[in-house]
Formats: structure tokens, C-alpha cells, sequence
């Protein structure tokens, strides 16, 4: 189960050319959706506006070897590691998701279009259901443990907001896709196709609703991380320089 | 003089949630970052601004009658002990302050759940609870019992 490609299996009724054609059409929706969200945010204009303020303001010249060494450890800290999250537990819920989602992305993938048949390598059917439970491990754990609302304001799980939309699509996708590798495993042709509808219809979700979740976070967050590093290096920054002494008896 | 976010910095943690006295801080639908939901309502004690671990969180005075350009930045350094201010005028005059705020290590502090039940005869007791134990002294001078007349 865990080591066949399911994306062969279900050419008994659907041509790999519409999944090719429909990972398209998903790509285009998320690049659209996002440059909507950036123009209806004005995020560009802000960041802008904020870079030549901190411009304006600077005490010191950051130069372009500086700005450099400031976006990789940007990277490195506040992208590739989620440093910015001061709870460890979002922390490690969060990778848990990120890498997860990547993982399956990547291996979705390779399999719909690099190995459309059933002759698929094991490793890329496994690191797709490792991508999957990674996912559904640090989501479900997110959506009722650490969701700020649930955690801070004692709001019921249940209780669905707007911004509740990326986590809850992203979570029926994938349960929905480990729903329908294992009916179509089973061997039940109908149940098969009602799970894969409903795979594909929560995926369209996540996907077309770019403009109205909060994915377009995946560009903004880095975006500011950077912009903060380079204030504190440019003297821009108004808040206070740490203090040089250490009050703490011990 | 009420307090708002930064959402680009804001991480959604919930600890102006927590810390709130006025229960106006809670958690944007939307976004689920977090924002003032009451401005008049705002006591202006920096609570939340020396919580945010983002520094996403800042106090603007009304536009009609408070001078703009101003600002009143905080950082809090638990791991210091510390909290500095940084006044920056209309004029562009800046003054900075630091003040210790405490000498134990934070998150060191007893609950009052952490010690045991006081015995019921306490009430009869000048004391508070827990004292003098918890003040870390042997004795509390007290007031020498009244003569009877």
C-alpha cells in the first residue's frame, strides 16, 4: 500500500494527462490567487515603503555583502528552521507541516508526471505517505492543541473562522488522499472514486483559495523577517538597544 | 493612546490574549494574528507591548490631540532582568532608560497554587498567607498585643 504509486492506479479512469493538466491549472491558481493577495494587501507597496523609510532613517550603511549575510541567515533561521516562533510547540508542529507538505508536493509530483505508470520506484510512493502523515501529525496537533484561538481565547475547535481555511483544507486534502489510497488499495472501484473526488475537491480548495486563506504567509513572513534584520543593522530601528547589564541573582 | 499591531510581525502567540487587563486584546478571524478589538477601552498599562516576544505590538497617541512622529518603544529582557524605554520626541530628540525589574530568574515565582492549603486557624493569624516563610525572613515585626484597660 505504502510503496505503490496511487496516481497509476486510478488511469482505469482517469488519463494521467488530466492529473498533468490539473497540477497545471493549480500551479496557475496559486501564482494568480497569490499576486491578487499582494495587490488587494498592497503588500509590495508596503514593504517598499518601509524599506525606503528604514532607508531614510539608518545610522549606518549596511553594505551588499551585510544585506547578503542578513538574508541567508534570514533563511536559515526564520524559513528553513521557523525560528520566529517563540512557542517551541508551534515550532515543532509547524516543521512538522512545512516539511511534510513539501515532501508530498514534490513527490505528488514526480509521480504524476515523471512516473505515470505503475513502474514507480518505491521510495516516492513511501515519501509521499511519510509527507502525508507529517502533515496530519503537526496539523491535527496545530488545528486542537495550538491554534491561538483554541489555546489563548478557549474557543471550541470545532468553532471555524475564516482564517481557518488554509489549516482545514490542508488537513481534509490530506486525510482524504490516505482515505483514498487505501479504499483504492482495498479494491473498491466506487468508493475509490468518491474518496478521490473528495481528495480533489478539498485540494481545489486549498489551492484556488489562495486569495482568501493565509498561504500567501509562505512570502510575506521572510519578507518581514529580512526587513527587521536590516533595521536593527542599519540603526533604523526604534526600539531600544539591549541592556548591558544582567540584573539576575543567582 | 490604544495599542496596535503589526500583523507582518505579529507570530498570533496569544500572550497579549493572556496578559490583556482589559480583555481587549484577542485573535483576528481573518488572519489570526492579533488586534485591539476596543481602542477606547485601552488603559494604555504597555502590558501587551512588553509581552509581544515579536515587539509586533505599539501605542499610538489620537491624531487630533497627540503630537505625531512620536514614539514609545519598549523591550522587555527577561533573561536580563531589564526593561529599557526608548523616547524618541517630535522634535527628534531621543532618550533611552533602562531599569532593572527584578533579580530572580523569571518564571522562578511561586503560584499561590504551588503551596500548600493554609490551615483553616491561619484566618486567626496577622499574617498572610505563607508568611514569613515566603518573604524568606525568620520573623515579621508585628504590633505588641493592646493593654486592657
Amino acid at each position: 500500500m505504502f510503496t505503490s504509486n496511487p496516481f497509476a492506479d486510478i488511469t482505469v479512469f482517469l488519463p494521467p494527462h488530466v492529473m498533468q493538466t490539473y497540477i497545471g491549472l493549480m500551479i496557475f491558481a496559486v501564482a494568480v490567487g497569490t499576486l491578487a493577495d499582494m495587490l488587494h494587501k498592497s503588500s509590495a507597496k508596503f514593504f517598499l515603503r518601509q524599506w525606503k523609510k528604514s532607508k531614510a532613517a539608518a545610522t549606518r550603511r549596511v553594505s551588499g555583502a551585510e544585506t547578503a549575510s542578513l538574508a541567508v541567515r534570514t533563511v536559515l533561521k526564520e524559513v528553513i528552521t521557523s525560528g520566529e516562533f517563540c512557542n517551541p510547540m508551534r515550532r515543532i508542529s509547524h516543521l512538522l507541516m512545512f516539511y511534510g507538505f513539501l515532501t508530498y508536493l514534490t513527490t505528488t509530483v514526480v509521480m504524476i508526471f515523471v512516473y505515470p505508470t505503475a513502474a514507480t520506484p518505491t521510495i516516492w510512493p513511501l515519501l509521499w505517505n511519510i509527507g502525508a502523515v507529517m502533515v496530519l501529525i503537526g496539523g491535527y496537533w496545530f488545528f486542537f492543541f495550538l491554534r491561538v484561538n483554541v489555546a489563548k481565547e478557549g474557543h471550541s475547535p470545532f468553532r471555524l473562522v475564516r482564517a481557518d481555511l488554509f489549516i482545514v483544507s490542508l488537513l481534509a486534502s490530506v486525510t482524504f488522499a490516505l482515505i483514498w489510497e487505501t479504499v483504492q488499495t482495498a479494491g473498491n472501484l466506487t468508493a475509490t472514486q468518491i474518496a478521490f473526488g473528495v481528495y480533489i475537491l478539498f485540494t481545489t480548495v486549498l489551492f484556488v483559495g489562495v486569495p482568501w486563506s493565509k498561504f500567501a504567509h509562505m512570502f510575506y513572513k521572510p519578507a518581514a523577517a529580512f526587513q527587521k534584520r536590516v533595521e536593527e543593522a542599519n540603526g533604523s530601528s526604534n526600539l531600544p538597544r539591549p541592556a548591558d547589564v544582567n540584573n539576575i541573582v543567582r | 493612546m490604544p495599542t496596535f499591531v503589526y500583523m507582518t510581525r505579529c507570530d498570533g502567540c496569544g500572550q497579549c490574549v493572556d496578559i490583556c487587563p482589559s480583555d481587549i486584546m484577542h485573535i483576528d478571524k481573518t488572519y489570526r494574528r492579533a488586534y485591539n478589538i476596543e481602542p477606547n477601552f485601552c488603559w494604555e498599562c504597555y502590558s501587551c507591548v512588553k509581552a509581544c516576544p515579536q515587539h509586533a505590538i505599539d501605542v499610538r497617541g489620537y491624531a487630533d490631540f497627540a503630537p505625531l512622529g512620536h514614539s514609545v518603544r519598549v523591550l522587555r529582557e527577561e533573561e536580563k532582568g531589564s526593561i529599557s524605554w526608548k523616547i524618541k520626541y517630535r522634535d527628534g530628540r531621543v532618550k533611552e532608560f533602562t531599569f532593572p525589574i527584578r533579580t530572580t530568574p523569571w518564571g522562578s515565582i511561586q503560584s499561590p497554587s504551588d503551596y500548600a492549603v493554609p490551615d483553616a486557624n491561619a484566618l486567626g493569624s496577622v499574617m498572610l498567607a505563607h508568611e514569613p516563610e515566603a518573604l524568606k525572613v525568620k520573623t515579621l515585626p508585628t504590633l505588641p498585643p493592646k493593654k486592657k484597660v
